[in-house]
């Protein structure tokens, strides 16, 4: 491609000035339009991620002042007495909850979109539907299903068992600590299932219409189709909306918080939950809270990294 | 897509016909649970919102007796309601509008202009998006109280540029790079500077595409929850998402308004959406919520 420039006649790197040989042609240009971006990228991303790991280093309390005690808020949370074994529950759920929740909801966004995918009437009416719980902000859906999942004879499902099922009990969906995490996940799969729903459909429809008539012709199952087919076209979407996601549900706190603030029990203490209980809530300890942070920061940067290479293929292609 | 029949071989006509009664069977019982998991959140809250207290708490039944908007009344009247509505409305805006100009600005950069650091700016910018906020929520808490941004909407703001001048920058990329590079060349070679040929030639051409990218900005901020729980206390500067998550934790369950709450804080978004549904899924394929 020949890159003609108003303001480079002559072109050719020969004829330039050494800073534009070595800035760039256009540095000055570049850099003034990306002054904003890189004030916002370094005092609020930059600088909070930096001071979060020395924050992790001190005991800090609320409005306290900070002292340097090393690695000893680490230690505590790993194998000390008072946090170690609440610690290493919220690993545990954290893995749980993510895990499950993003399991069913590539299940159900692949059977949805599969379903959506077909030829049929009304076929935009039910992608709307079907689209719906994603586009609703999820405070308000975790507190539309606090008043499904109530506890009284009020609540939509106690009030389903008694009318319809002739039930006696009242089953507390939320305070039962066998139950909670799973009322907790169906409310996030609820949620999240459109998403997948969507992703799912923007790349079956992409897959051409050809190759999967001529395996329909060549006597191909539909099961035979699935896997053939229509699932090695979907690969990338997959891995990239199983990884979007994994990201955002690990580290939402919406749910938790507004469902049962990480109890009964701890029962659904995820993580971020648990920074905030101690961080802000409960014990105020600053410096403690940044380390659960810290220590979960890892993860996330193996996550990233693969998602960050997908997402910019297609810049290496161009 | 359409379905050839294949030449059916005698005794597989039969077996074709059950399979396509099969099909409808799987189809329309597929989509008619789905429907069903889907709605029946929307019909409890939409119900509860317009019975009675009596209905709600008292002689309760899944099929409403009564029909009443006095929740509406109370939730306008008798609650901070309107304030809220109008502290997300604000900072939703403001947060759009700034995200955006960031956005296109950087975006712009990236891909039309040539320095050194065009690979790393770009690098950062999707990392930055994709790194979650609730990684960084206990330095930010401190950072936001050394800056003085606690217990007013306003402050908001600047915290939700953490999330959204990267998003809008990364989306703008993603559409900028579709824009073929001559049609620019050509109003540069006739002498407009790189400003001109911005505001002129690219803007217009992507006008379509950076609305939608704004209605993205603009849910994001009119969702988010986490940030404006840790920094707002005061009941006045609360946003919709905060306001309603405390409804509750008050003396009495006020669910009658709290769900006519719901129904109304839904609105914006879900109009939003829906009417722009076919762009939106799109802007999915880039990566372009968190929620």
């Amino acid at each position: 491609m020949v890159t003609v420039l108003g303001t480079h006649p002559l072109g050719g790197a020969q004829g330039r000035p050494w800073k534009e040989r070595v800035l760039g042609r256009d540095w000055r240009m570049a850099w003034l339009f990306l002054l904003p971006l890189i004030v916002i990228l370094v005092t609020l991303i930059a600088y909070p991620f930096l001071s979060g790991i020395v924050l992790s280093l001190q005991h800090k309390v609320i409005g306290g002042p900070a002292t340097w005690v090393g690695l000893q808020n680490y230690r505590a949370l790993l194998f000390g007495d008072q946090y170690g074994a609440l610690f290493r529950k919220t690993v545990w759920i954290s893995l749980l909850y993510t895990g499950t929740a993003v399991a069913a909801k590539l299940c159900l966004g692949m059977g949805s979109a599969l379903l959506l995918n077909e030829r049929f009437r009304a076929r935009a009416l039910m992608r709307g539907i079907f689209f719906l719980p994603w586009t609703v902000p999820s405070v308000v859906v975790a507190l539309t299903w606090r008043w499904v999942y109530d506890g009284t004879p009020s609540g939509l499902l106690n009030l389903i068992r008694i009318q319809m099922f002739g039930s006696q009990t009242l089953v507390q969906f939320l305070a039962d600590p066998h139950l909670a995490l799973w009322s907790v996940i169906g409310v996030v799969v609820w949620q999240g299932t459109p998403f997948y729903t969507m992703m799912f459909l923007a790349g079956l429809q992409s897959i051409p219409g050809e190759q999967y008539e001529a395996a329909a012709i060549d006597g191909a199952g539909v099961l035979q189709r699935f896997l053939y087919i229509l699932l090695p076209g979907l690969a990338s979407t997959i891995v990239i909306t199983v990884l979007l996601s994994t990201i955002w549900t690990a580290n939402s706190i919406n749910f938790v918080y507004v469902l049962t603030r990480g109890g009964p029990v701890n029962a659904t203490m995820t993580f971020p939950m648990f920074a905030y209980d101690i961080g802000i809530a409960g014990a105020r300890q600053l410096g403690m809270a940044a380390a659960v942070s810290v220590i979960f920061f890892p993860l996330f940067v193996v996550l990233i990294y693969f998602l960050t290479r997908r997402m910019l293929a297609p810049e290496a292609q161009a | 897509m359409t379905r050839r029949p294949a030449p059916p071989p005698g005794a597989a006509r039969v077996s074709r016909s059950l399979r396509s009664g099969l099909r409808r069977a799987v189809l329309i019982g597929g989509l008619a649970m789905f429907t069903v998991w889907t709605l029946f959140p929307f019909m409890w809250v939409l119900e509860t919102s317009l019975k009675p207290n009596r209905d709600i708490f008292v002689e309760v039944s899944l099929v409403p007796r009564h029909v009443s908007l006095q929740h509406y009344v109370a939730l306008f009247h008798q609650s901070e309601f309107l304030a809220y509505f109008r502290n997300s409305a604000i900072v939703a805006v403001s947060t759009t509008i700034v995200a955006m100009i960031v956005g296109v600005l950087a975006a712009y950069a990236i891909t039309r202009l040539s320095f050194r650091g065009r690979a790393f700016v770009a690098n950062a910018t999707i990392v930055t998006y994709l790194a979650p906020p609730a990684l960084l929520f206990i330095p930010l808490f401190q950072v936001a109280y050394q800056f003085r941004l606690t217990d007013k909407a306003l402050g908001l703001i600047p915290i939700y540029l953490i999330f959204s001048a990267p998003f809008c920058t990364w989306l703008a990329i993603t559409y900028f790079r579709t824009i073929p590079a001559e049609m620019e060349d050509a109003a540069l070679v006739d002498g407009a500077t790189r400003l001109r040929s911005l505001l002129s030639v690219f803007l217009p051409l992507s006008l379509p595409a950076l609305a939608v990218i704004a209605l993205f900005a603009f849910t994001n901020a009119w969702n988010e929850f986490l940030f404006a729980l840790l920094l707002i206390a005061r009941d006045s500067q609360k946003t919709i998402p905060v306001g309603l998550a405390q409804f509750i934790i008050g003396d009495v369950f006020q669910w009658g308004p709290l769900m006519a709450a719901v129904l109304v804080a839904s609105l914006p978004p879900v109009l939003i959406y829906t009417l722009a549904q076919r762009w939106v899924v799109a802007g999915l394929a880039a990566g372009a919520t968190k929620s």
